[in-house]
């Protein structure tokens, strides 16, 4: 009963007994974590764990580890080398390629608390200790500064052996506020060199480690080194200036350069040539300044022709020919008539300075070459304008046919000559030299027409002759001449007549009267085969229209046919001014033409005239260059 | 005619390559090389393990077996720096190559079970497992040469064959787990490889100090 009544007690009093603290309560130890383990060199390792709430009790802890392959437990050796919460691992304890077991045990008065078991391999924890002797020096290559790095890999890590291989990494940065790390990897060398340096300023260099398979290691402790001034202020800003003018001298020139046509017009503007319609040059500097003031003058102005349709042809003075349609006869029955139609354009313009003298050889090169290309092209039914160049060699009409024979492929061309002879152009007989003369030709426009080889014979045209007193005519069966009542047509080859018209006639040609357009009537035939022929009289008096019959030599008269069936035609001089031709109009255009027979017959090929035989340029219509040549 | 001068071309060709081939690699050259490979095998497989363990299950970390219980864990390696030093080359050599051999069948289980691994970044690791098996492949050939230079007993290979079979598992957790301690083997195995072959390179490079 007593025994009872003492447990009873002592068990009331026990808690007094206990001391008392208020809040606490104790309870066994936290449990340890985030247990890290690290090895420096692969040779030894060290672990370290973060202890939980000591539970009011004083704690110890205490590490415990188990090899693979063995259940025997071993204790951590060392507790103290490497700290509190350490366990160091020494070269004896440690293995290589053998996984540990780690535990942290906390033991307190109530009781232990056993973390969460670790594995490791201690080659897969290297984390080495930094770099070593770390040095920066400057240095100077051919005067430009930079930095020399060179460091000493950590002292416990064997390199040399190849136990252990670093790679290194190093970082610089300017001693200044806002300025960034810039890293820098080295590999497995210990120096490293750094370039572009700022004048003047101070660079702070950090580096570290890492072995192929591990943890990098801290940054080793900071190095200063100042960059001596290398770049001077002054040199500085006269590099830049130099700079900035060598770039804007650069752009200068280039803009003149791309600017140095219109600089050049606007220093040196071009003397523009004096272009006097009817001027003469020449003529004014041989000191006649009557006659070339009577060049000027313009008896036909303002015109008072009704035929203004001549007036918009051949309004040229230094014009590029017109291209002037030539009608062959009212009915447009003519297929494959030649048709030439003027083209007014001034290609002189511009030019008063070229030398006239030269442009009338140019161009009768010119119309040569011409001729000969369109020979080469293919046959073909077109009628093309000459250029001016043309027009002034060519002063009458050309008919070709292409059934003409003839050595030259000149039968190929049809050179038109329209009335180009514009009203402008004085009548006065001045006598005007013949570079004057060769001028007013210029007016004169040639178009050229090629007739297709194949065409049937009865596509020939006739044409009238122009200023000069040759005509053609065309032998042409199938179509009379309605107005004529020809039964037959010749042809004229009429090339050599611009050799005898710029023969030194030039200024006959000059009186030839304006109408190019003149038909030529067959009158009639005489008794002796002869086709007599008179012009058309459309308004212009006879005598005008006679007036150019006598002028230049007159190719008119036909000689007579040779064997060939070609037709020659006799050259006449015939004096200028004759104005007062007969008055009949036969006797202008008398030619005795040899009708061979009615049945439809080619164009003959007229030949060269008897009386002078020259021979002319193969090309088949005259070239006022060889003419000249041959003339003079 | 033409065929004739491309294949002169082609003989020529041949007779200078023979040629610049009979110039002896130098021993140091091949070891740079042969680490370079081992660097890199041993570099997939800590890759791949850390891809692995992202998404392994947390039990599976307690079943694993041991890495004692490795195919290769009978091949007698030396256990620390010291002992590693005191290996002759052609012992660390016939170490190398045994290690090598010994993973070219796993490698070939671990590249079809990859193909259909239970895993969210298989892809991924079907990939690296291609890529090691080509690196394990050239390196194998490296070390074949080098082997030869370095006299017979360099040319010995220990035989660890595999004998977990030719799958890895039959449910997703085991196949996951047997992968993961594949795994596991090859990243050691790699790891020792990488390390010899590191010595050697370092033994062996006497005119250029400055890099070991």
């Amino acid at each position: 009963m007593m025994t009872k009544v003492r447990e009873v007690l002592l068990l009331l009093l026990l808690p007094a007994f206990v001391p008392h603290t208020d809040g606490t309560r104790y309870s066994l130890p936290g449990k340890p974590t985030e247990i890290k383990c690290r090895s420096p060199e692969k040779e030894t390792f060290t672990c370290w764990w973060k202890p939980g709430s000591d539970g009011g009790l004083p704690t110890t802890y205490a590490l415990y580890y188990r090899k693979e392959g063995s259940n025997v437990v071993h204790e951590c050796p060392d507790y103290h080398t490497a700290g509190k919460n350490s366990c160091f691992f020494n070269k004896n304890d440690t293995v290589i390629w053998v996984s540990y077991n780690i535990t942290v045990v906390a033991t307190n008065a109530l009781g232990k608390t056993y973390s969460d078991p670790v594995d490791i391999d201690v080659v897969y924890i290297v984390k080495p200790h930094p770099p070593e002797k770390l040095e920066v020096t400057v240095m100077k290559d051919q005067g430009w500064p930079f930095l020399r790095v060179s460091w000493e890999p950590p002292r416990k890590a064997d390199t040399r052996s190849g136990w252990i291989t670093l790679i290194y990494e190093l970082r610089v940065k300017l001693e200044e506020e806002e300025s960034e790390w810039e890293n820098h990897i080295a590999g497995q060398q210990k120096m490293f060199n750094i370039f572009s340096l700022r004048s003047g300023g101070t660079y702070l260099i950090q580096v570290r480690c890492k072995p192929d398979h591990g943890f990098w290691s801290e940054w080793s402790s900071t190095s200063y080194v100042k960059v001596p001034e290398y770049l001077h202020r002054e040199k500085s800003v006269w590099i830049l200036i130099l700079v900035f003018s060598a770039f804007i001298l650069l752009i200068l020139i280039w803009l003149i350069h791309m600017n140095s046509h219109s600089l050049k017009h606007c220093m040196l503007p071009p003397v523009p040539g004096p272009k006097i319609k009817g001027f003469d040059k020449q003529l004014l500097k041989s000191g006649k300044s009557d006659e070339v003031f009577s060049a000027l003058v313009v008896s036909d102005f303002p015109p008072t022709t009704s035929n203004y349709e001549d007036l918009l042809v051949e309004y040229l003075e230094v014009y590029v020919p017109e291209q002037q349609e030539l009608m062959v006869d009212e009915g447009k029955d003519h297929d494959g008539c030649l048709k030439s139609i003027g083209s007014a354009s001034d290609s002189d313009s511009g030019r008063g300075s070229c030398d006239s003298d030269n442009l009338l050889m140019d161009k009768s090169g010119a119309a040569k070459e011409e001729q000969q290309q369109q020979n080469q092209e293919g046959d073909q039914i077109g009628t093309e304008t000459q250029g001016p160049k043309e027009a002034w060699e060519k002063e009458t009409m050309l008919c070709a046919n292409e059934d003409v024979v003839s050595p030259s492929t000149s039968s190929k061309k049809v050179k038109t000559w329209p009335s180009v002879f514009s009203p402008v152009t004085p009548y006065s007989p001045s006598p005007l030299d013949p570079h004057n003369s060769l001028e007013m030709h210029k007016q004169n426009f040639l178009s050229d027409t090629q007739f297709p080889p194949g065409s049937p014979s009865s596509d020939h045209c006739i044409k009238k002759a122009l200023q000069s007193s040759y005509w053609e005519v065309c032998f042409n069966n199938n179509q009379p001449y309605p107005q004529t009542d020809v039964h037959q047509q010749l042809q004229a080859h009429s090339d050599r007549n611009i050799s005898a018209i710029n023969d030194g006639n030039a200024p006959r040609n000059l009186l030839l009267p304006t109408r190019m357009t003149e038909y030529v009537e067959v009158q009639r035939v005489n008794e002796e085969n002869k086709v007599l022929l008179h012009p058309i009289p459309s308004g212009h008096t006879r005598e005008e229209a006679c007036s150019w019959v006598g002028h230049g030599d007159n190719y008119s008269k036909v000689k007579g046919v040779n064997s060939d069936n070609v037709l020659l035609l006799q050259r006449e001089v015939v004096e200028e001014e004759s104005m007062e031709m007969a008055g009949a109009a036969e006797s202008c255009y008398t030619s005795s033409i040899a009708i061979n027979t009615p049945k439809p017959t080619t164009c003959s090929h007229i030949a060269l005239p008897v009386q002078e035989e020259r021979v002319l340029a193969v090309s088949g219509y005259v070239d006022t260059a060889t003419m000249f040549s041959l003339d003079t | 005619m033409a065929q004739r001068r491309t294949s002169g071309t082609n003989l020529f060709m041949t007779v200078l390559c023979v040629v610049a081939m009979c110039r002896a690699v130098p021993i140091n050259e091949l070891l740079e090389r042969a680490s370079q490979h081992s660097d890199k095998l041993h570099s997939l497989s800590t890759t791949l393990t850390q891809e692995l363990d992202s998404h392994f299950p947390p039990i599976g970390r307690v079943i694993m077996p041991r890495p004692a219980m490795c195919h290769t864990s009978s091949l007698q390696t030396p256990i620390d720096k010291d002992q590693a030093l005191q290996v002759s080359e052609s012992d660390l050599m016939s170490l190398a190559r045994s290690l090598l051999q010994a993973w070219s069948d796993p490698l070939v289980l671990l590249s079809s079970s990859a193909s259909a691994l239970p895993h969210p970044a298989q892809s991924t690791i079907f990939n690296k497992i291609q890529e090691m098996q080509q690196y394990s492949k050239s390196l194998k050939d490296g070390l074949d040469v080098l082997s030869s230079k370095m006299g017979s007993s360099a040319q010995a290979i220990t035989s660890l064959p595999y004998r977990g079979g030719t799958s890895l598992g039959q449910d997703k957790i085991t196949k996951l787990i047997n992968f993961n301690f594949l795994l596991s083997c090859l990243r050691r195995d790699s790891h020792k490889i990488d390390s010899f072959l590191k010595v050697l390179r370092c033994r062996a490079a006497k005119m250029q100090p400055e890099m070991c």
